[in-house]
């Protein structure tokens, strides 16, 4: 065996007792990993997983549906100011704030028939 | 980190290979035979334990995903390459927030000046004792370019051969074999500054 050889076979071995030495915190996660990674080709979780994340966006499209119908309910006025906008804005109101000097010149008649 | 599987769309989750029995079993114990030395290649490329596991994690889904159900013969240059390139994402990201933040990394293929080795020396390590040496040999790995890391970790210590190795790295066979002399005379270089 050559020096090359030599030097290079004791790095490897170096390196083989260094992964000896893993911590059981690190020996778990690898094992939770590689248990995780080998689930998904399993053809129950990935049923579920396709059958749930289906159930997941369903979920989604009802809220987001109910959310935007909610955002168009008209909303009720809640001042005078906005009730009194509210109803000089109606179609009905309109011939009367055009007949206004109609229902004045009414009115002063009535008057001055009753006085 | 999001594990992979949360990312896949529901097209990708549709399309995974569903494992009978013996073949779980069989990739459960490539994986348990391999899962140490990833772990090990990952830290030595990030330097940091819980970014190398995300990493593993990561090539182990990856591996599952793409290639649970080729012939078990096909499974360690595949593996190696699914870790490969989460190795090289995982760089190429630090790069990019790097550039940032203000500093850099050695570029990936640095060319680093490198010395002959002295014939009339034991050579590096053989006068070291073990916890000293396997400290010099973190350090002197974790300093070398990526791809001359890769290439030593590969081609010497998980024992790939060259077409194999090349295969892992997504290179030529001639590129494995430079990477791979210029790792050596690194390491040599470096760990001979130990004696």
């Amino acid at each position: 065996m050559n020096d090359e050889d030599s030097w290079i076979g004791r790095a490897t071995a170096l390196l083989d007792r260094s992964v000896e030495g893993l911590d059981a915190h690190t020996l778990s996660r690898l094992n939770r990993a590689r248990q995780a990674a080998l689930a998904q080709a399993h053809p129950q979780w990935r049923h579920a997983r396709v059958f749930g994340g289906a159930f997941l966006l369903g979920s989604l499209a009802v809220l987001m549906a109910i959310g935007i119908a909610r955002h168009h309910v008209p909303a009720v006025p809640t001042t005078a100011a906005d009730a009194t906008a509210d109803v000089l804005a109606g179609e009905d109101n309109l011939d009367l704030y055009e007949d206004l000097d109609f229902y004045a010149w009414l009115d002063a008649q009535q008057g001055g028939g009753h006085g | 980190m999001l594990p992979a599987s949360c990312l896949m769309s529901l097209p990708e989750r549709m399309a995974l290979p569903a494992l009978d029995e013996e073949q779980t079993r069989a990739v459960e114990a490539f994986l348990r035979s391999v899962e140490r030395r990833a772990l090990r290649m990952a830290e030595l490329a990030t330097r940091e334990r819980e970014e190398a596991l995300d990493l593993v994690q990561d090539a182990m889904f990856g591996f599952v995903r793409h290639y649970g159900a080729r012939e078990r013969g096909q499974w360690p240059p595949l593996f190696w390459r699914v870790l490969d390139s989460r190795i090289h994402d995982w760089h190429r990201r630090r790069s990019v927030r790097g550039r940032w933040f203000g500093w850099r990394e050695r570029d990936a293929d640095g060319d680093d000046a490198f010395a002959l080795p002295d014939p009339r020396e034991p050579g590096p390590l053989a006068r070291l004792a073990d916890g000293e040496a396997a400290r010099a040999l973190d350090l002197a790995l974790q300093d070398l370019p990526l791809r001359q890391r890769q290439a030593f970790l590969l081609r010497i210590w998980e024992g790939l051969d060259v077409a194999a190795t090349a295969s892992a790295m997504r290179c030529s066979e001639g590129s494995v074999k430079t990477h791979l002399s210029r790792a050596l005379a690194n390491l040599r270089a470096r760990l001979g500054a130990h004696r």
